[in-house]
């Protein structure tokens, strides 16, 4: 049976005025999967997600969900995923049990049964107390709860997440992620998640691609991740960003790679435990002050801005 | 088909809640059609002893108290479009298995239903100020099916501006269009007291006109055909134009490129 995989075979979209969104991207995502899909903005994530959900439709290429061909079984697809977007889709005139309700009436159930399964969620995202007033009042977490609910309201074998978590505090990401990983262990609901931040990607997927201007640039679990970039990463915090910026340029000659934010300098190398004392050399003899230094593992961070050549959260 | 009708239900009481949880959708409205009614039949309505005018002022600018409650109510099916656009959940209703044009329908019937009861509560305060139709109570399902019909085009037309610009303001300029329409026509004084000949002429192409007329001629002279049957040729010709804007907005606006 094909229900809760995705199936995706190079799929291209260019947008009106030849803005080329995805470049054939394919991918495939089992049932149960928890799969993040990892990019700078602008990457094609969205797009993607808003092809897979129906919402719009491929230039070429074939994506089937469930088994359903998103183009030509868009209904049959629908009933399938659950969809949270970007931004929430909330009517802030409704309460939170009103929308839940009408959800679930679109989704084919009676009137009864909508109420039954509202009562259901409320209390699930811990909204009971507020079901009966207008969303327009709610926090933007409780929102993002809501969001949730309403896309879980027909019990879909999949669930699509787009960001979920942006621009919320730690402890409703915290409360977002714990909800998303539930749903994937104990309902064995496959999740095809977006995000920016890699630190969610690490803590929730099994399986991570990393996407940039419209194309996969790598796949694994974190860890395959981690070991592909094959590399040490050298961090050195300098006195200030002038420092910095001059030991960035003496040491250029020294990485494969390097980046550097404010004070601080990453060095990509191989076999970094070996390298060490020429980085201090050289730093040495220009009397370059540093307040620390360390030789690292890569991170999933560092798996990012080696593969994108981008910081996380920047365009 | 069962879906389509539990589709369409579920949305047009969704947009009714929102109406009535936001009294500034409707009281504005009310306040300018009450404005025409109070106003003009107590400033204007000595034009009614000028020779030639036949019944009482309030009955002829009743019309016009209605039409332009019709326009408010009518014209509310797209700003609730553009509400939905705005606010994400036009997409959430996308993503559902809900019959397409039941999202579209369903505030389109709201602001019937709003112009309803918009029409009957203006009648009804007529009466209260000495209305006495012509035709009798049976007149005013007339008037009332006239402001309906009228409303109905504009329902359309509301619509197929606002899933086009998808955005408040421009859905909000769009709706200016109610005044040439309102006040280039036989708004306050009959179309043959008109002496500009430009605006003789540009009234008696605006079919508000022929819908003025119309109720004009239930609540003043009694069952007149003519322009009762004009007066619905106009709306038929209105519906035709902006239904076809409508649904044609609507297929661009839900195509998935």
């Amino acid at each position: 049976m094909s229900a809760g995989t995705i199936e995706v075979y190079d799929l291209q979209k260019t947008f009106k005025g030849d803005v080329q969104a995805l470049k054939g991207v394919s991918l495939s995502v089992g049932k149960g999967e928890f799969f993040a899909f990892l990019g700078p903005n602008g990457a094609g994530k969205s797009t993607t997600i808003q092809i897979l959900t129906t919402l719009i439709s491929p230039t070429s290429g074939r994506a089937l969900v469930s088994g359903y061909d998103v183009l030509t079984q868009p209904e049959q697809v629908r009933l399938e995923i659950g969809v949270a977007l970007q931004e929430t889709g909330i009517d802030p005139a409704l309460t939170g049990r009103e929308l839940l309700e009408i959800q679930a009436r679109h989704f084919g159930m009676s009137s009864v049964a909508a109420k039954k399964r509202a009562v259901e969620l409320l209390e699930k995202i811990n909204l009971t107390e507020d079901a009966n007033r207008r969303c327009g009042n709610y926090s933007g977490g409780m929102r993002r709860r809501l969001d949730l609910a309403l896309s879980l309201v027909h019990r879909p074998n999949i669930l699509f997440l787009d960001e979920p978590t942006t621009g919320l505090d730690p402890v409703n990401r915290i409360a977002i992620w714990e909800e998303i990983r539930n749903l994937n262990q104990q309902l064995g609901t496959t999740i095809f998640l977006t995000t920016q931040y890699l630190e969610e990607a690490d803590q929730l997927a099994e399986r991570i691609s990393i996407i940039d201007k419209g194309q996969i640039v790598i796949s694994g679990t974190p860890k395959e991740l981690k070991r592909r970039i094959g590399m040490d990463v050298i961090e050195m915090h300098f006195a200030d960003e002038a420092a910095a910026t001059r030991g960035a340029q003496l040491l250029a000659g020294l990485c494969k790679q390097h980046t550097q934010q404010r004070e601080i300098v990453k060095c990509f190398v191989e076999d970094g435990t070996r390298r060490l004392p020429d980085f201090v050399r050289t730093l040495d003899a220009e009397s370059l002050q540093i307040h620390s230094l360390n030789l690292a593992p890569p991170t999933l961070d560092d798996v990012f801005i080696q593969v994108t050549g981008k910081k996380e959260g920047t365009a | 088909m069962t879906r389509f009708f539990i589709d369409t239900w579920v949305q047009t009481v969704r947009h009714l809640l929102v109406i009535m949880r936001n009294p500034f959708i409707f009281l504005p409205n009310i306040m300018i059609s009450l404005f025409f009614l109070f106003v003009y039949q107590g400033g204007l309505s000595s034009v009614a002893n000028l020779p030639g005018f036949e019944g009482s002022y309030l009955a002829f600018i009743l019309p016009v108290s209605i039409v332009s409650a019709a326009i408010g109510g009518s014209g509310g099916a797209g700003q609730s479009l553009v509400r939905d656009l705005e606010n994400g959940y036009f997409s959430r209703l996308l993503l559902t298995p809900a019959t397409r044009i039941s999202i579209v329908l369903g505030p389109m019937i709201a602001g019937m239903i709003q112009l309803l009861v918009q029409t009957v509560l203006i009648l009804i305060v007529a009466l209260f100020l000495g209305l006495d139709s012509a035709s009798g109570i049976l007149g005013f399902v007339v008037v009332i099916a006239l402001a309906a019909g009228f409303g109905l085009a504009f329902a359309g037309y509301s619509v197929g501006v606002s899933l086009r610009a998808k955005n408040a303001q421009a859905s909000q300029a769009g709706t200016f269009i109610f005044f040439p329409l309102i006040f280039l026509s036989s708004t306050f004084v009959p179309l043959e007291f008109i002496e500009a000949e430009w605006l003789k002429w540009v009234a008696t192409i605006n079919p508000t006109t022929y819908i003025f007329e119309g109720m004009r001629a239930v609540l003043i002279e009694g069952w007149q055909w003519a322009p009762i049957l004009q007066g619905l040729l106009a709306i038929s010709i209105m519906c035709a134009l902006t239904i076809t804007f409508a649904s044609m907005s609507a297929r661009k606006a839900l195509n998935r490129d």
